[in-house]
């Protein structure tokens, strides 16, 4: 990445030469942020390059079935859209459980370019969305860190945010999420702050608000900003920096800010309703008594007054403090909700809600997360702290705050280094800018004192000494000479250089997965494209009935909604916990236990995801252990997770593994029939062993498709009137095929209520079972 | 008004005490401050938490050809996995470069004798790289293919 580095050292002399010429400083301001946004942009597109415009992973699939859904049906109909073809038989209410800034943000992008008479489809867009906002990203970091120091480390940090693993990895062209937008607002939002704290006035604080709410209608993690912005205050009127100017600040912004926050909604009343929120008001109450007291302080300015105005403050913090504990504790005030207390208690999430732990991206951060995502940053990071802290005023302290949290979030959920990245960036534009400006602007001061020095040096007399001890300092200064100040230069460049190396290899190798298309490599290096994914999905949306309920583990819900149009019972939207452990337990159990979960729940298809074939390690049997602990907390005496394993408590699917490990639904079905995988033939490649239990026959469900890798396994589930044959004895099967026996298993299988009846009318017209009648026939 | 404050004084004798802040607390000073944030920031880049949560062991082993245990320091190929040992190691060198990033700025204290300032540089320069490099090798350690292709 040629551009970045040459940016870099162009904004390193804006400061010392152009410094007077505002038009030259601004030329080159322009300059490095279109090359930031420029090279942010094209870092992202390597995977449009290598597969094709495609949307990526999970959840933007939703995201995009959405923002198709509103502008095609409108704002309004998308609003009160109804999906019932999620979460078979409940539904999902679209409208009020998403956040619409995203899908908002891409149709008006739609709107404008159409009104334009620019046809461009609504995928394009959705897959640009986020490459396009980390420049604009980059923009309101420039803004936020010029506004904390100075307008060279502004760009430092804009170039290191345009590029940096850690923000590329949640943007890249295709990854059609919340965060692609919510960073911008994010940044944009903070910028805003500070430059209200500075000026106290309303028209800013305003402007905050309504960024706050940009980014409440785009982004869950609007709770952090709802939380970081009063600490803020709350810090600053500990270290007693109350103002005047805080004080109109924050309360413009809380006010507008909470009730724009309101008309979302999804958020709806959570913001005077729930823990999350109650620190902003508690802050915003205390600022009120502390505001209250300084006022009578300047009517009577005489007395004991700073002893009354601690005392008052935290007679007044205590106060808001009990009285947001009672609230709860009267259950006014909702209480932390699972995913944020596992924040606090990091163990929490472990024991008690396991379909949060078990998301992948809800794992601790270790020290190659780190790295990998900041490269040289987390080295310059601290040391941006060290010169905000040195140099401490109010905007510093927020960004001290700020660091601080983001760190211990980020350390607890690896998913939050996103919120880590911006701050990074900008301490350590700080600190590259400092470090810069140190080396280069002796640089011109260079020719002068040279000179003295050497003067200086022929006069040293010893009656000249008392006059001297001043003086020294230019000259001891130039005494390293040019070559170490340059050696200093060139080692920085070459820094710069590896982390934008570094930057690209990681966004390109790491984070441009679409995970929809897998690649794998020959030895000669050649590619192969395996399009398994799709390939099942269209297979469900062409043989398919219409109203088919594909059952599967959730982590396909969007795509098969997305790509196969058909009906899931739980997907990534995880709001429901027992729907997810009915599937989970359907899963976990064996064969006909299982039949009656699917019965239950009018499963047509079933779908697994098994990548033993080709080695792919995300599949299911390894995602199943998760499936087993949630349902296991929703049916704690049917589903023991120490069946699951092996007497010494390993996980295994060879012969050693556990019976009941070995007769699940998932086992049967991954491993049904399966006899690929290289020799010998029915090898996992990706377990590394042999299945235990091979040659068996399925009796409830039948293979429907199987994909050309065998990553996608399609089951239909048989309906009670075709599973009867395997009970019956070899002489009975053979004589009468009439209806009348057909219709036998109905009363077999015991219990079966007029209820199940009615569903069996509904599902007649199916494509399959007339197949199924003539072969009887 | 004021007769009506006064009553209780009648009847009580304001105590001759004054309350005085301790002399302990004090707002703490730049540099501890950062102490602070430094050592913590090394507990959190070293994955503390990952540790706290996931409980792995502090080294781990692999059996060789011969049937030999021997220790590995690194979890191979895998990035959101490790040892605590490696975490530690491995965010003692982040902040040593961070700590040689502000010896280099101390080097620009005028009072410095002009030894001092080339000893000061060359011991920054020292952290960076031996920080930079380091950590480096140990990328490469974890993940084999690390920088190719």
């Amino acid at each position: 990445m040629p551009t970045t580095a040459e940016t870099k050292h162009s904004n390193g002399r804006n400061k010392g030469i152009f410094n007077n010429t505002t038009g030259f400083s601004t030329l080159i301001t322009v300059t490095v942020l279109s090359l930031a946004w420029l090279a942010g942009f094209a870092s992202r597109l390597f995977a449009v390059i290598r597969f094709e415009s495609i949307i990526h992973e999970f959840d933007p699939w939703f995201n995009y079935r959405s923002t198709a859904y509103m502008v095609q049906h409108g704002f309004y109909n998308f609003l009160n859209w109804f999906d019932e073809r999620a979460w078979y038989p409940l539904g999902r209410i679209v409208g009020g459980t998403v956040y619409p800034g995203l899908m908002i943000t891409s149709g008006t992008i739609h709107w404008i370019l159409h009104t334009l008479n620019i046809p461009i489809h609504i995928r394009d867009i959705c897959v640009f969305l986020a490459p396009i906002f980390s420049g604009l990203t980059a923009i309101a970091t420039y803004l936020l860190t010029s506004e904390l120091w100075s307008r060279g480390a502004g760009l430092f940090a804009a170039c290191f945010i345009a590029i940096v693993p850690g923000y590329s990895s949640r943007s890249v062209a295709g990854s059609y999420d919340n965060e692609g937008i919510a960073i911008f607002a994010l940044q944009f939002t903070y910028y805003l702050w500070l430059k209200s704290i500075k000026s106290g006035s309303i028209f800013w604080s305003i402007c905050t608000a309504l960024s706050y709410f940009y980014m409440v209608s785009a982004w869950g993690g609007y709770v952090f900003i709802i939380n970081l912005i009063p600490l803020h205050v709350f810090v600053l009127l500990i270290m007693g920096r109350f103002s005047q100017r805080l004080f109109v600040s924050y309360t413009v912004f809380y006010i507008i800010g909470l009730l724009l926050s309101m008309q979302i909604p999804f958020v709806g009343f959570q913001p005077i309703r729930t823990s999350e929120h109650m620190a902003a008001s508690g802050v915003f109450a205390l600022l009120m008594a502390v505001g209250a007291l300084k006022y009578l302080h300047s009517l009577n300015p005489k007395g004991q007054w700073k002893q009354l105005l601690i005392l008052g403050g935290l007679v007044a913090a205590g106060t808001v403090f009990l009285a947001v504990v009672l609230l709860t504790y009267m259950g006014v005030i909702a209480p932390w909700s699972g995913r944020f207390y596992s924040l606090w208690d990091t163990g929490y999430a472990k024991i008690h809600i396991p379909i949060i732990a078990s998301v992948s991206e809800h794992q601790p951060t270790t020290w190659s997360s780190f790295f990998f995502d900041l490269h040289v940053l987390v080295c310059t990071f601290p040391v941006g702290l060290w010169y905000c802290i040195k140099n401490i005023n109010d905007e510093r302290v927020f960004v001290a705050l700020y660091a601080l949290s983001a760190v211990y979030f980020a350390g607890v959920m690896v998913r939050l280094m996103l919120t880590l990245t911006p701050v990074v960036c900008v301490l350590a534009g700080i600190a590259f800018s400092i470090l810069l400006d140190l080396v280069l602007k002796e640089d011109e001061m260079q020719t002068a004192p040279v000179e003295t020095e050497d003067s200086k040096n022929l006069y040293d007399k010893a009656g000249k000494l008392k006059k001297r001890t001043p003086e020294p300092v230019p000259a001891a200064d130039s005494g390293l000479g040019m070559n170490v100040r340059s050696g200093t230069l060139i080692a920085f460049m070459i820094l710069l250089m590896l982390f934008s190396v570094h930057c690209t290899w990681a966004t390109s190798n790491a984070y441009s997965s679409p995970s929809i298309v897998l690649a794998s490599y020959g030895n000669d290096g050649s590619r192969k494209i395996l399009d398994d994914f799709r390939e099942a999905y269209g297979w469900l949306s062409q043989n398919t009935a219409e109203d088919a309920r594909i059952m599967s583990w959730w982590d396909y819900g969007y795509q098969i909604a997305g790509m196969g149009n058909r009906t899931t019972l739980v997907d990534n939207n995880t709001w429901n916990n027992s729907h997810i452990a009915l599937v989970g337990k359907a899963m976990a159990s064996n064969e006909s236990a299982a039949y009656d979960i699917m019965t239950m729940l009018d499963v047509d298809y079933v779908l697994v995801i098994f990548g033993g074939a080709i080695g792919y390690s995300g599949d299911d049997i390894n995602k199943f252990i998760w499936m087993v602990r949630i349902a296991e907390g929703e049916h704690p005496k049917e589903i023991h997770e120490a069946d699951y394993f092996t007497e010494r408590g390993e996980y295994r699917v060879d012969s050693e593994a556990s019976k009941t490990m070995l007769n699940c639904l998932m086992y049967k079905l991954s491993y049904y029939r399966y006899d690929s995988g290289g020799s010998p033939a029915g090898y996992d490649r990706t377990r590394g062993a042999l299945p235990g239990h091979r040659g068996f026959q399925l009796t409830y469900l039948e293979e429907a498709y199987t994909t050309e890798h065998w990553l996608v396994r399609i089951y239909r589930v048989k309906k009670p009137d075709e599973f009867n044959r395997p009970r019956l004895p070899l002489a009975k099967r053979t004589i009468p095929t009439s209806n009348n026996l057909s219709k036998k298993p109905a009363y077999d299988l015991g219990p079966m209520t007029s209820k199940r009846r009615k569903g069996l009318l509904k599902n007649k017209p199916t494509l399959v079972k007339g197949k199924k009648m003539t072969k009887l026939e | 008004m004021e007769a009506l404050y006064a009553i209780p004084f009648t009847v009580l004798e304001i105590p001759n005490i004054k309350i005085k802040k301790p002399s302990w607390l004090q707002p703490p000073s730049a540099m501890t401050t950062f102490s602070l944030v430094l050592f913590s920031y090394f507990l959190v880049t070293g994955g503390i938490i990952y540790d706290v949560i996931v409980e792995p062991p502090s080294v781990g082993s692999t059996t060789d050809e011969h049937g030999h245990s021997r220790p590995v320091a690194f979890m191979p190929n895998r990035v959101n996995g490790q040892y605590i040992m490696e975490g530690l190691a491995s965010s003692f060198l982040f902040s040593l470069g961070g700590l040689g990033f502000i010896i280099l700025d101390r080097t620009h204290n005028p009072t410095t004798p002009k030894l001092n300032r080339i000893l000061l540089i060359s011991v920054a320069f020292l952290c960076i790289l031996v920080s930079f490099f380091t950590t480096w090798i140990f990328m490469r350690m974890k993940l084999p293919g690390y920088l190719q292709n």
